[in-house]
């Protein structure tokens, strides 16, 4: 039952793109204020939850409320229509129905085929079909204006005023004052960016329809002004990222949009229909689109809760994550550097600009002893070059000669070569082997690492070099894609997956077997903390390891979740949820660890802002980062003291975070304590105790 | 102008056949100035004679060299400095910037090594003679044990009983790699099967467990291909031991031995021509090794080389304090340090250099130290122009075992100094004083020479050993 009635509840909110039960039921209860199109909203919806529950729809999805709030929408929209009596209850049950229907199908088919949301338009459709029909069934009793006068009280505000509350409440067909204020509320409580969208949303596309109609109190009093606000919202802060970009992207979908809303408006006015969401369905779902064609980087990765959390989570994983998907190994042992990298000045340009070229280089910068007139004289030349990938050996050219340093051989540009295909389906190159050295054939099947032949100066190479380059056909020298390499070290400083530039010496980090060991957490693995302030035991936190549905293993407390994982040979913490002091102190302190191990290696890591902060400073940093992204920035440098040790500073400006943490690992498993000024956390050991 | 005055010398006069290695054993002659950009006379007249020194960035530089030979042709590469080599504090502590472990082989090399702070999981502890207690240390600091006899093994298991854990542990090996000394005094001779019964007696004793595997085949090895036969022997025994009893050897330790481009004495060629590359050993090791394991398997390469790290980036200087004709006719020199100072002389015929250009044809000369010893002799015949006194003369390679073996005996020994990357130079060992000595001594009252002093009115400020209250 409880399942159920979440279910339903979670479709109110996804109307003002919020979420959350507590959400929910303020907007029931709003919309029940005018009990005959609040109920008609509820039969609606519940029709359509109990027809996805009939036919088996995914129970996870449809408790999100994604399938059920253009039902909700249409339910409103009869029983803004037609007073409630049996017929019209059949009618709303049904229209619920059919909203569902075509919500499910329009879904799959743009997100299929254009990958884009669904929107309301099937609220649009629905409610389009339904209003026709009715114009036949006699049957409806149309019903009374049975707002109250709490309802239709304009409060005396001005016009330019009202008619902003107004709007907003016809977004749930309630269009009246107090309603808009409540869902303003709502909004605001929320999401600041969205409450911000909402008004700049209003005002600016009404000012524009003033100076188009000629008439200020038409423009702003009419409710179909809900286009602007919702378009502003959605544009501004739920598929884009929000920054000044996605906020100048917004005002000019608004502006656009009114000469849609007043063409809809003429045109259906023939039809005898209203014009519903259709000018903010057709302008956010085209701006979406052809921002999307055009590789925006605005467009959102990842949609979190609130427009502040996407842009929380946009900022620190821009800033956590930099490689590229496609990632290899570094393909070869020891301390190599880039002689030439991405967009590099002599060949990697155009069709060829993501490959890296490898060199050895001794103190002075040198890539040869002697004069290096000699091929023996390079210290990169009969070095092994070995698999960056597991995958399977597709192309192998052997024969071709070292050409003598200066003249390289201008006909076969890529000299000898080892093409690979890795698991994931993408083709691997590896350039200028030694003339006859590769120890490899042809369907061999190889694991990284596995030795591939000798560097050499076979094909188009001025001096003895390794070349890769990823690609995503089978032809040698095909056009490159991007790619980064994992788990190296340039200098002391730790490269979980990046671009390495050119000129940086770097060296692979091996995986260490007992890193990699103590941070193995296996699911329902229970690790117990005593939190101790200066020494003095205060709490107790008791985590439990668990596997969220999308396969991310957590830590849950009592109060939130811990999401960690590893990949790139290094322990990762994802995110927190809830909010757990003591989970975000641990995130803090650790957001990642290397899982090889080099005196003194050192590494930087971000948080997001919101795990650092605390009361007002965190809404405020975050709205405020959405135009000014360096804001909030929480910086996280950490260094290895020993194998188990790592020292950590956690450093932002604004707000000013200044922290120090020691953590240690433990040898058996599990972090074993952290200490973050002045409290810590210290494992509990049962077997022990 | 007046002319300079040139000693006499004596030659022999050569007749017959011509010198077959050409050049002009005459007038050729090798002058140093400097060392490291700092001039001999600054280094003398600041820290005298004679005088140790050690470059860091040639240090540093051969570090590199080094490693990048190792693991540019195998991707789990580790150094480990072999403390035996040269244990001043500050060699080790640029050993260990560089990335390398700590290798000791005594309870006085393992205490120095965490004294300098080095963590117990960066130590590997070898040799023949672990004491109870230094085994203790070791294990509960985590260090890496590589057991040299079965009593040893024995103790071990005593210890992982008291410990009640069971203990990782190396096994050395020794074996025929082809070469000649075949050095079979230490650890457990793979080839007669004695490796494997120790395997199987610590499996039975259920005690231990083995992680390591070490071999060190001998010293100053000038034969590449020796290093290739002894990995693939000892990937060989791993992947039985991994077969028979399910262990995963983590770590291939091929010690050292690597030689230095020190001149061993004997040899008929200069080392340039003798000595083989780092890079051809490097090869030869590590493509037997790659060839050897199997597909996806990377145990770590340990290399345990001290000399070839170290020799070449340590010079002695000496002077010259006098000079006197032997009743051979041989010119001889006798200089302020012996074999008490330059230990390896005993074995190496050094690369003697002189501090400025010398006048004068060459004279086949002797090299003494200054011990009242017969034995004292540097170079018992080396083509020197005729030197005048304070002349000095600068002794390389000497980085290795000098400065580890060398002797208090006779004279104190000389202070050591670094010359940094920046040509900053620095006291790392203070010249010994007369307290080295006495501090340790210890003498029984009724020995004391009071009477004696008193009697003879001693106005040398010295005071008596023990005190008499009067």
């Amino acid at each position: 039952m409880k399942q159920h009635a979440k279910a339903i509840l979670h479709s109110y909110p996804e109307i003002l793109f919020l979420q959350g039960g507590a959400t929910g039921v303020a907007i029931l209860a709003v919309t029940l204020l005018n009990p005959n199109v609040g109920l008609a909203g509820v039969i609606s919806v519940v029709a359509a939850y109990a027809l996805a529950r009939l036919i088996n729809m995914d129970k996870e999805f449809l408790a999100s409320g994604f399938y059920t709030y253009n039902p909700l929408l249409v339910g409103l929209s009869v029983g803004y229509l037609f007073r409630l009596a049996p017929l019209t209850v059949f009618f709303a049950i049904a229209a619920g129905m059919l909203a569902f229907v075509v919500t499910a199908f329009l879904a799959h088919v743009l997100r299929t085929y254009l990958v884009l949301p669904v929107l309301s338009l099937p609220f649009v459709v629905v409610s389009s079909l339904v209003y026709l029909a009715s114009l036949r069934y006699s049957n409806l009793l149309v019903a009374a204006p049975g707002s109250t006068r709490l309802l239709a009280s304009d409060w005396n505000l001005p016009v330019w005023l009202s008619g902003f509350f107004l709007s907003f409440g016809a977004i749930l067909f309630a269009p009246s004052v107090l309603v808009g204020a409540i869902f303003s509320l709502i909004v605001f409580r929320a999401s600041r960016i969205l409450f911000m969208l909402a008004i700049v949303g209003y005002y600016a596309g009404a000012c524009m329809r003033w100076l188009m109609l000629g008439s200020g109190t038409q423009a702003f009093a009419d409710p179909y002004s809900f286009n602007f606000i919702l378009i502003a919202m959605a544009v501004g802060g739920v598929f884009l990222v929000p920054s000044l970009g996605s906020y100048l992207v917004a005002l000019v979908a608004v502006g656009t949009a009114t000469i849609v809303l007043d063409a809809a408006v003429v045109f259906l006015s023939y039809c005898g229909l209203p014009v519903f969401t259709l000018p903010f369905n057709l302008i956010s779902l085209g701006f979406i689109y052809v921002l999307g064609l055009a590789g925006s980087p605005l467009i959102a990765r990842s949609m979190g809760r609130t427009p502040e959390e996407t842009l929380e989570n946009h900022l620190s994983n821009r800033l956590r994550y930099r490689g590229e998907a496609r990632k290899l190994q570094l393909p070869f042992a020891g301390a190599w550097t880039v002689w030439q990298g991405v967009d590099g000045q002599w060949t990697h340009k155009g069709n060829w600009r993501y490959a890296f070229d490898f060199v050895i280089t001794d103190d002075e910068g040198q890539t040869h002893r002697n004069s290096g007139v000699v091929l023996d004289d390079y210290y990169a030349f009969r070095k092994p070059v070995l698999s960056p990938v597991r995958g399977r050996v597709v192309q192998v050219v052997s024969d071709l000669p070292d050409t003598p340093i200066g003249s390289p051989d201008t006909g076969n540009n890529w000299g000898n070569v080892v093409l690979i295909q890795d698991t994931a389906g993408l083709y691997v190159e590896l350039s200028h082997f030694a003339a006859d050295s590769i120890c490899v054939a042809e369907g061999d099947w190889l694991e990284p690492g596995a030795p591939l032949g000798l560097c050499g100066n076979s094909g188009y190479s001025p001096q003895p070099h390794i070349h890769i380059q990823v690609q995503d056909t089978d032809v040698i020298g095909a056009a490159t894609l991007p790619s980064s390499f994992i788990s190296y070290a340039e200098g002391s400083t730790h490269q979980a997956n990046n671009v390495p530039q050119q000129g940086q010496t770097i060296e692979t980090l091996r995986v260490d077997k007992e890193l990699d060991r103590y941070t193995s957490l296996v699911l329902d693995d229970v690790l117990e903390y005593a939190v101790l302030r200066n020494g003095e035991e205060i709490d107790r936190i008791q985590l439990t390891v668990g596997m969220a549905p999308d396969g991310t293993f957590y830590m849950s407390s009592r109060r939130g979740k811990l999401y960690f994982g590893k990949h790139d040979h290094t322990f990762f913490i994802y995110r927190t949820t809830g909010d757990d002091r003591y989970l975000n102190m641990l995130f803090q302190a650790l957001p990642r660890l290397p899982l090889g191990y080099r005196p003194g290696l050192c590494w930087d890591d971000f948080v997001p802002v919101g795990v650092a902060t605390s009361g007002v400073q965190r809404p405020l940093i975050r709205f405020l980062s959405s135009f000014w992204p360096k804001l909030g920035r929480v910086r996280v440098t950490q260094r290895f003291l020993t194998r188990t040790e790592v020292e950590s500073t956690i450093e932002s400006k604004l707000p000013r975070v200044s922290m120090s943490a020691r953590i240690r690992v433990d040898s058996r498993l599990g972090i074993a304590s952290i200490r973050v000024n002045e409290l810590e956390l210290v494992k509990v050991d049962h077997e022990e105790s | 102008m007046r002319k300079e005055y040139e000693r006499p010398v004596i030659t022999k006069l050569q007749s017959g056949l011509m010198n077959k290695f050409g050049g002009s054993p005459a007038y050729s002659r090798k002058v140093k100035e400097s060392i490291a950009g700092v001039s001999i006379d600054d280094l003398v007249s600041r820290h005298g004679s004679p005088l140790f020194v050690f470059s860091e960035r040639a240090i540093r530089r051969r570090c590199h060299h080094v490693h990048s030979a190792y693991s540019t042709r195998y991707p789990n590469v580790t150094f480990a400095w072999s403390y035996k080599t040269n244990y001043l504090d500050a060699v080790c502590a640029i050993m260990h910037q560089e990335g390398a472990l700590a290798e000791v082989v005594s309870s006085m090399e393992y205490d120095k090594a965490r004294r300098l702070g080095v963590p117990g999981d960066q130590i590997i502890f070898n040799g023949p003679y672990k004491p109870m207690d230094a085994l203790e240390r070791a294990v509960s600091e985590g260090a890496q044990i590589n057991i040299d006899h079965l009593d040893e093994l024995q103790d071990l298991e005593v210890l992982a009983t008291r410990l009640e854990r069971k203990i990782s542990v190396g096994l050395r090996l020794n074996l025929d790699a082809g070469i000649h000394p075949q050095w079979s005094r230490f650890g457990f001779n793979l080839e007669s099967g004695q490796a494997a019964d120790a395997a199987k007696r610590l499996v039975n004793g259920g005690k231990l467990t083995i992680n390591a595997l070490h071999c060190h085949i001998g010293t100053f090895i000038l034969e590449p291909s020796a290093y290739a036969r002894q990995v693939e022997k000892m990937v060989d025994f791993a992947y039985e031991l991994q077969d028979s009893f399910g262990m995963s050897i983590e770590r291939i330790d091929v010690g050292g031995g690597l030689p230095s481009c020190s001149r061993l004495k004997g040899t008929m060629f200069a080392p340039e021509l003798s000595v083989p590359s780092v890079d051809q050993f490097a090869e030869e090791l590590c493509d037997a090794l790659s060839r050897r394991l199997r597909p996806g398997d990377c145990p770590e390469l340990i290399l345990e080389s001290g000399r070839a790290m170290i020799d070449e980036a340590g010079w002695l200087i000496t002077t010259v304090e006098a000079s006197k004709r032997l009743p051979e006719g041989i010119r001889a020199y006798i200089l302020d340090a012996g074999v008490n100072t330059l230990f390896t002389s005993f074995w190496y015929k050094f690369n003697v250099e002189i501090d400025r250009e010398v006048n004068g044809v060459n004279e086949t000369s002797v090299l003494y130290g200054p011990l009242c010893m017969n034995i004292d002799v540097l170079d018992d015949g080396i083509p020197l122009p005729p030197l005048s006194r304070g002349t000095r003369l600068i002794f390389s390679p000497v980085g290795a075992y000098n400065v580890t073996q060398w002797m208090q005996f006779i004279h104190y020994r000389p202070c050591v100094v670094l010359i940094g990357q920046n040509g900053e130079v620095d006291v790392i060992r203070d010249g010994e004083d007369l307290t080295d000595l006495t501090r340790r001594e210890r003498l029984p009252e009724r020995l004391a020479l009071n009477a004696f002093s008193s009697s003879s009115h001693d106005t040398q400020g010295s005071e008596p050993v023990s005190s008499a209250d009067e």
